[in-house]
């Protein structure tokens, strides 16, 4: 039974990291209609810049994991700039734009590996991991708590921004039709740039988790293809879908690794997204799509 | 001709009939794939275990390969590819992900992580030309044909083409079983060209690179894909001493194509007379090469 609890802890810590990662995918899918795949790229670049402040500058973890956030969000913002931003102008085939992603998580991963190289890093002990006693219930590592808090104290920050503020309200319109968005006088540029920012910081914060959690390397943005399949199980472009979908995801993983063998927790994973597409293909939140002619 | 020169024209066509395939699904019918390494992982591992293990004549075994890989195909595109969007893009990267799992821990018959060594060499110069003119002859047939004709319809409008009374799910699962088809034969003879196979050779990277040289080539033209595989083969060869900046290279080609030139190096036109008097004439287009408008 404390096994369970303890699996079940880490599950949700695990998909809460997943989520945080799966939201800004989703929201980007929601606005712009494609497969943002460098989204793992801007987790990577969150992790390095809270990696390197941390080692060369010698702040504390706020300052550095301000720079982090802030620094993925404008490295997102610049992707979207440079490399969607003439594609999307020119026209709306929206595979161009996946292509296009695909290139920039290569050339993001890449350039890691040139400048900073291969090796695993590990990041200084700023986040605490000591054994936490759950109520006599089970043992868990305060770490598994921290990035259950994070995760739901940025959740509800971006649920605060989405219906509490205008350009809160500009993005779920967006989400709704973009071009009767601007039609309507908001900013597309604008609200694009915002919606990247916002993907990339949340992408920054799973990144530096995710760095302590497991080691930092440039193919530590792999993982995002988790987060884009729990994406997938809960709705592509639904927020709510992508949160419900990574912590099923995180609790799957975690289960299997805990009472069947860590090696087939992949395996689960890919085959709890086959089921999903074959018994609800859109997904579990997922609009009903119908198209338009 | 030297070894190293035959070598390299038995590789040439090896990616070439793999690119037709992948060229097939994303150029002609609009899918975008990440995931055809898991058919080339079909098609040498189950061409390395029956010649090695039950005896089998290298021949049937490269078609037996194809052929599983087109069951595969078929099985996958079932649930994925009723959806339109990127659904099928997430799911190959899942799907290719298991099947390497898969072969990695299913070690009675594969040999799991170490690989498979002493495959007979069976791949040379005249088999490798005979397999690549009987497949590039099928592929041409079929893309100009009634089918092909079908596929191009899906890319272009599915809506107008599903109320033209063609069921374009079908149409792209077939697709999807032709194309994993012709990926499996490369595999069968990738094998029998390298003699040692091994589940991490059949990565993600391997996938990325499959569709970037179709990408780079052209989406929607066959010989456009094997252009591009020729472009990149040799370009790979020649750039071999600074291997590290290989990927980096593969992921800017792809920006860069997608920002400039989205329908890649020959965009829909195949080399031929055709394109060869269009470059050379100067008036303008007689009334039937007109575009819709």
């Amino acid at each position: 039974m404390g096994t369970f609890i303890q699996q079940i802890i880490n599950g949700l810590s695990l998909g809460s990291v997943y989520a945080l990662i799966a939201v800004g995918y989703s929201l980007v899918y929601s606005i712009l209609l494609f497969s943002n795949f460098a989204h793992g790229g801007f987790l990577v670049i969150g992790g390095y810049i809270c990696y390197y402040t941390l080692n060369l500058m010698g702040t504390n973890i706020w300052v550095a994991g301000f720079a982090a956030l802030v620094g993925a969000g404008f490295c997102a913002v610049l992707t979207e700039r440079l490399a969607y931003k003439p594609i999307r102008e020119r026209t709306s085939v929206t595979l161009y734009l996946l292509i296009a992603s695909m290139g920039m998580s290569i050339v993001i991963e890449n350039i890691f590996v040139i400048v900073a190289g291969g090796r695993f890093r590990a990041l200084p002990p700023v986040i605490p991991t000591t054994p936490v006693d759950l109520f006599g219930l089970a043992t868990t590592s305060a770490f598994d708590l921290l990035s259950l808090v994070a995760a739901v104290v940025f959740l509800g920050g971006l649920q605060l921004f989405l219906t509490r503020t205008k350009w809160g309200l500009a993005i779920r319109a967006a989400a709704y039709d973009l071009r009767v968005a601007g039609l309507m006088g908001v900013n597309v540029g604008r609200l694009i740039s915002i919606v990247f920012f916002v993907a990339g910081l949340l992408a920054a914060v799973g990144g530096i988790f995710l760095s302590v959690r497991y080691t930092l390397y440039p193919q530590l943005g792999m993982i995002t293809i988790k987060a884009f399949v729990a994406a997938v199980i809960g709705g592509l472009g639904s927020l709510p879908g992508a949160v419900v979908g990574s912590l099923i995801l995180g609790l799957a993983e975690m289960l299997t690794a805990g009472f069947l063998s860590s090696q087939l927790r992949d395996l689960v994973v890919f085959s709890l997204l086959v089921i999903t597409l074959i018994v609800r293909p859109s997904g579990l939140f997922g609009k009903d799509i119908k198209e338009k002619v | 001709m030297s070894n190293y020169t035959e070598g390299i024209l038995i590789l040439l066509m090896i990616n070439g009939i793999a690119a037709m395939g992948v060229s097939l699904l994303t150029g002609f019918t609009g899918i975008f794939t990440l995931g055809h390494a898991a058919y080339l992982a079909i098609g040498s591992y189950t061409t390395a275990i029956l010649t090695l293990d039950y005896g089998f004549h290298w021949l049937p075994a490269v078609i037996l390969g194809g052929l599983l890989a087109m069951i595969v195909g078929y099985l996958v595109g079932l649930p994925t590819l009723k959806l339109m969007g990127d659904y099928y893009a997430i799911a190959s990267i899942g799907l290719a992900e298991s099947i390497r799992l898969i072969i990695e821990n299913w070690q009675s018959v594969t040999n799991g992580a170490r690989g498979i060594p002493g495959i007979d060499t069976f791949t040379t110069l005249p088999i490798t030309a005979g397999f690549f003119v009987v497949m590039a002859y099928g592929a041409f047939c079929l893309i100009n044909g009634r089918i092909g004709r079908a596929f191009k319809a899906c890319r272009d409008d599915h809506v107008a083409a599903s109320l033209l009374g063609f069921n374009t799910p079908r149409y792209r699962v077939l697709s999807l079983s032709i194309s994993a088809f012709y990926v499996g034969i490369a595999g069968g003879l990738y094998a029998g060209f390298i003699s040692f196979i091994q589940p991490i050779m059949f990565d993600m990277l391997k996938s990325t690179e499959m569709t970037s040289v179709v990408v780079f080539g052209g989406l929607g033209s066959m010989s456009g894909a094997l252009l591009g595989t020729t472009i990149i083969t040799l370009v790979t060869e020649l750039f071999r001493p600074i291997s590290q900046y290989r990927m980096l290279i593969y992921g800017l080609v792809l920006v860069l194509v997608m920002v400039f030139r989205p329908e890649g190096l020959l965009g829909r036109h195949e080399v031929g007379p055709a394109l060869f008097r269009k470059l050379t004439r100067r008036v303008t287009p007689a009334p039937g090469e007109r575009g819709p408008l």
